[in-house]
């Protein structure tokens, strides 16, 4: 059976939170204890079923650091899920996610996208309460899940609660019908206009 | 879109660091960052012209600012793997590796080149271009992987 429809699912929040760690959980169930820091941005894909149908996520994983923020604002663009990650055993990445938080509000071109906040690091000794990353979570009327990247708790949970809520929110989300290959982009750039480019490196 | 390889910058976004780019330029004064930007959407551009700018921008980065160089050489592969300049990618890689060996996004850009080499027919290239030790790793894992069962 082929996929219903392909989403594409944002995962942002501070450096060193677990982000990276997160989607390895998820896509291949292996864990990293020295993970090195992500590059630019990275992409892996996933196929996951949910309500009986097949559907495939792009997984974007965003760097956090500052040379990277110019350039991971047009990642916003068409995603229809994020998922904001924070580390229990560290508050400030708490509050931090507030700027992630208008940051997607100000790039996210879907007005319903669907956001899941995970307290990721419950293995560790925690910082941060339950009851205050859920307080977060209602305030801004996001969904709320805690996680283990290392121990695999609650990471499968936190990407079906999300593709399930996705899934539900009608308009949300296309079907792929059988021409689904004639994407459109708008990648419209002439080769010719690509080409006139006279400056020259002093390599 | 299947991986990193595939995505394509939109051109809202290479006009917009083109531009920065060019206005630092003008100035005679072009930092870095802007060099930087400018060049990674070059590399994820549809037009080979576009990433052999970005390569030549991201080489004269690697040589003249060695706090980015990981970043560098990462893009250096995409940029190369991009316009089938497979051998010169996976170069790029192994001195990724030698850095950092168990760098995970970097071992899958690597299987990402494998595969595509593979589709391609293109692997007894890889073979002459010197990346013996890469494929010997890959037949080596198949065997264990194999003897284990
Ligand atoms: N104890 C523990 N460590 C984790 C967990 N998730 C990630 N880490 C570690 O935290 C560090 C940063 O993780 P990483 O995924 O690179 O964070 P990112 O910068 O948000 O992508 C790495 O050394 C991971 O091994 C977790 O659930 N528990
Ligand atoms: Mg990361």
């Amino acid at each position: 059976m082929d996929c219903v429809t392909t989403l594409k699912i944002l995962v942002i929040g501070e450096s060193g939170v677990g982000k990276s760690s997160i989607i390895l959980a998820f896509t291949t169930g292996d864990y990293n204890s020295s993970f090195p820091a992500t590059i630019g941005v990275d992409y892996k894909c996933k196929v996951m079923e949910v309500n009986g149908l097949k559907v495939k996520l792009g997984i974007w994983d965003t760097a956090g650091q500052e040379r990277y923020r110019t350039l991971t604002n047009s990642f916003y663009r068409d995603a229809h899920g994020a998922i904001l990650v924070y580390d229990v055993s560290e508050p400030k990445t708490l509050q931090k996610l507030n700027e992630w938080v208008d940051e997607l509000q100000v790039y996210s071109t879907k007005k319903n996208i669907v956001c899941l906040v995970v307290g990721n690091k419950i293995d560790k000794d925690r910082a941060v309460s339950r009851e205050a990353g859920q307080a977060f979570a209602q305030k801004h009327r996001m969904l709320f899940i805690e996680s283990s990247a290392k121990t695999q708790e609650g990471i499968n949970l936190a990407f079906e609660e999300l593709v399930q809520k996705i899934i539900e929110t009608p308009g949300l989300w296309e079907s792929t019908g059988s021409s689904s290959n004639i994407r459109v982009t708008s990648e419209e750039r002439s080769q010719q206009e690509s080409s006139c480019y006279d400056y020259t490196c002093s390599i | 879109m299947d991986d990193v390889l595939d995505e394509v910058v939109s051109s809202e976004d290479l006009e917009k660091f083109e531009k920065v780019f060019h206005e630092q330029l003008h100035q005679g004064n072009v930092t870095h960052k802007a060099q930087f930007e400018y060049a990674w959407c070059l590399v994820r551009s549809k037009y080979a012209t576009d990433i052999r700018k970005g390569i030549l921008l991201l080489k004269e980065l690697f040589n003249s600012h060695a706090e980015g160089k990981r970043d560098y050489l990462f893009y250096l592969a995409i940029g190369n793997a991009r316009i089938k300049e497979y051998n010169k990618a996976l170069h790029y890689i192994k001195r990724f590796l030698e850095i950092e060996p168990t760098n995970q996004q970097v071992l899958a850009l690597e299987r990402q080149i494998n595969k595509r080499m593979e589709t391609e027919g293109l692997v007894g290239m890889a073979v002459a271009g010197g990346a013996v030790l890469a494929l010997g790793g890959l037949v080596g894992l198949g065997i264990a992987l194999a003897s284990r069962k």
